[in-house]
């Protein structure tokens, strides 16, 4: 009949739930929960929207703006995005408790203006990633205006002029 | 402790050597092997004779690269620590190759797999579709390299069954509550089990596929393969971790492999808590069930303090961890692992006097040392059964090789063996992490150099919880080559068959839960009467409640 003994280990424990969300959570201090973007900080630059494992962040181009949309539902909660963002303008905060009834307040959105190609008025980036970027590397301030696939081809063409042979 | 002691690695490879195979490299704990179709069968048969084990087996679409379907034997030698990778180039044209189920049973599943997944025909053993629904169109081939991740074919139509007989009318498996469907068919005459059927794959994720797509690079398969299983994730994203490190020859700080030894051994902790309350459950001793949870919530908190998650996920990186453990975290766990052992060793005598527990649980679901080795089990499952079989002391990765700890061993191989194995480890594992913690260095917890050259093959191994978990990996451009994955489970449950016929219907539920086989997959199976002819659906608690 030992195992009757069980009921002095119920008395000594006692309850170990709690009366949640009265009483409060759970999760410890070393908790990691969803991110929070700060836009005062933020270039645009998307570095974090290529890290995110699931995509929870994206970047898109919508009319004269970029938007970086982090989307809750998708995330994670790997905080990816925080080690690679090179302003560390994301911070993994303790939040965990989302739920909803719209699906728009699990998004959230950091918007930018976005810096136009001189030469083909296509996107280029965030103007404010732009306008960083130019003020640290001065040196190829001259392609900054200049869209990808824009700066690939004037590079081939200069390409082309040192070696007009390979070019035919 | 296998069938032919004292075999050498000289004497591995002077036999091979002798059946015509081709010897193309030979690293510290792998050699890798190029056979020929024809010799195939009796290379397997030598090796297993020699005593290696069976891991699994690799389909792969290398046309590409070399012209031709590949099909990877992987064999493991436990008392020499070694890998063999046996080889053979199949043809596109005439993708066949001979079988070596005859031989080595243990081949059962992997083979229908690679058949179902790269489209390599296996003759002199009956085939059928293992992985694939069936309702997928004939001559489409997942892993082939041509087919693009994203593609979804048109199903092909079934002809619809004949109604005129009696037909079972599953509700199952495809439950939309339960998160991990498995299906057993088992077939009873009277109160005995007489065969048991098994049918999975319900929820094929294509998670091998996915990793080889354009979407994924090297760094995000880590978050991919914690996702493989809900209980041991982190094994798997560890296991990965060390098969692409040996592929591309990436040193690891010794800082990183303690912690992850440490976070391993608190995984396996709170997995084996978990299923020992599932046990206490299914006997119909809930309040045994409510308090091993109790106690295994501490091992989660752990993880949480350790990793910031308590699923240990998002912390593995190539070459190391992402981040470093303070003292504080340290103390932490420490404390908590005191308090979780003083609990679970006064909570362990109540649970062992329960009568029901000891009765129910001893004699039952005996699994044969000769079976066991047969169909080469793993884990818990061999240890019970007397199969001295544990990586971390054959094969010592990380930082197991820095411990000491005791490998649990029983020869019953009945339930209760599988119980105490389990018991034991939870000992052992609280102690291997004060250890660990106790001397783990100071120093980095990144490698510098990261390079990941294209075209590297390596094999790793990593005790889980449920057994020995193995990865194979091919490397490849910005993301792997071919990815595949074993888990524990995919090595036991062949083994319930001969744990289970001829045993009373009663003890089904127990057994088939002793394997740990992810457990929520488990709850549905159909009861055949083949006597009277009536087929009955039942859930396991109501089979548990008589």
């Amino acid at each position: 009949m030992s195992y009757v003994k069980l009921l002095r280990v119920a008395a000594k424990v006692g309850r170990v739930t709690r009366k949640y969300p009265a009483e409060g959570s759970l999760v410890t201090e070393y908790f990691r929960g969803t991110i929070e973007i700060d836009p005062a900080m933020c270039w645009g630059c998307g570095a974090c929207a290529l890290a995110c494992p699931p995509n929870s962040l994206t970047t898109k181009v919508e009319g004269d703006r970029i938007v970086i949309e982090y989307f809750i539902g998708r995330c994670i909660f790997c905080g990816r995005c925080a080690d690679v963002c090179p302003k560390e303008a994301i911070t993994i905060t303790k939040n965990f408790e989302h739920a909803s009834k719209s699906l728009e307040d699990l998004k959230y959105r950091v918007i930018h203006r976005v810096s136009r190609c001189s030469r083909c008025g296509g996107p280029v980036g965030a103007e404010e990633e732009v306008r960083n970027v130019s003020e640290r590397a001065y040196p190829v301030k001259a392609s900054l205006d200049l869209c990808p696939s824009c700066r690939a081809e004037l590079l081939a063409e200069a390409l082309a002029k040192y070696h007009p042979r390979r070019s035919r | 402790m296998s069938v032919s002691s004292g075999t050498t690695r000289e004497a591995v490879i002077e036999e091979l050597s002798r059946l015509g195979a081709i010897i193309e490299g030979i690293e510290r704990d792998t050699l890798f092997v190029t056979v020929k179709r024809d010799v195939l069968r009796d290379v397997a048969k030598s090796l297993y004779n020699l005593g290696a084990y069976f891991r699994t087996c690799v389909g792969s679409d290398e046309i590409q690269i070399r012209g031709y379907l590949a099909l990877y034997h992987i064999f493991s030698f436990d008392e020499l620590g070694l890998n063999v990778v046996l080889r053979v180039d199949i043809p596109k044209l005439h993708p066949s190759v001979p079988s070596i189920v005859t031989e080595v049973p243990a081949a059962d599943w992997c083979e229908l797999e690679a058949r179902d997944m790269v489209g390599i025909e296996f003759t002199y053993r009956p085939v059928k579709r293992l992985v694939l629904p069936e309702d997928w169109p004939e001559g489409i081939y997942p892993l082939r390299k041509d087919f693009s991740y994203d593609s979804r074919p048109p199903p092909k139509q079934l002809p619809r069954p004949e109604t005129n007989k009696e037909v079972g009318l599953p509700l199952g498996p495809y439950h939309p509550a339960l998160h991990e469907p498995e299906y057993f068919e088992i077939y009873g005459k009277g109160e005995t089990v007489e065969d048991i059927v098994y049918r999975g794959f319900h929820v094929h994720r294509g998670i091998e596929k996915l990793a080889e797509s354009r979407r994924v690079t090297y760094e995000d398969i880590f978050y991919l393969a914690e996702r493989i299983c809900g209980i041991c994730g982190f094994v798997h994203s560890c296991c990965y971790a060390l098969a692409l490190e040996k592929a591309a020859g990436i040193e690891v700080p010794e800082r990183a492999m303690y912690v992850r030894s440490v976070l391993l051994e608190i995984e396996r902790i709170h997995s084996h808590l978990l299923w020992l309350g599932v046990v206490a459950h299914i006997l119909g001793y809930d309040a045994g069930f409510m308090h091993t949870w109790r106690i295994r919530e501490k091992a989660m908190v752990v993880a949480e303090i350790l990793s910031g998650s308590r699923k240990t996920y998002g912390v593995n990186t190539v070459g190391g961890i992402r981040f470093d453990l303070d003292r504080d975290r340290i103390a932490k766990t420490l404390n908590y692992l005191k308090v979780i052992k003083e609990e679970f060793t006064e909570f362990l005598k109540i649970l062992l006097s329960v009568p029901q527990i000891k009765s129910r649980a001893s004699g039952t679901g005996v699994l044969p040392r000769s079976d066991a080795r047969a169909l080469s089990v793993v884990g818990p499952v061999a240890r019970a059964s007397g199969l001295y079989r544990d990586v971390r002391k054959d094969y010592p990765y990380l930082a197991y090789s820095e411990v000491s700890f005791r490998v649990p061993l029983y020869t019953e191989g009945d339930n209760l063996a599988r119980i105490l194995v389990r018991v034991d480890e939870v000992f052992e594992s609280i102690e291997i992490v004060r250890q660990l913690l106790d001397k783990i260095p100071e120093g980095p917890v990144r490698a510098e150099s990261r390079e990941i050259p294209p075209l590297k093959k390596a094999v790793a191994a990593i005790e889980a919880p449920r057994g020995e978990d193995v990865h194979f990996i091919i490397t490849g451009v910005g993301r792997p080559y071919r990815w595949r994955v074993r888990a524990p489970t995919y090595q036991n449950i062949p083994a319930l068959r001969a744990m289970l016929r001829g045993t009373p219907l009663a003890d089904a539920p127990l057994t088939i839960a002793s394997i740990d086989p992810c457990f929520s997959c488990t709850d549905r199976v159909v009861v055949y009467d083949r006597v009277s002819g009536r087929c009955v659906r039942l859930k396991l608690t109501d089979l548990a409640g008589g």
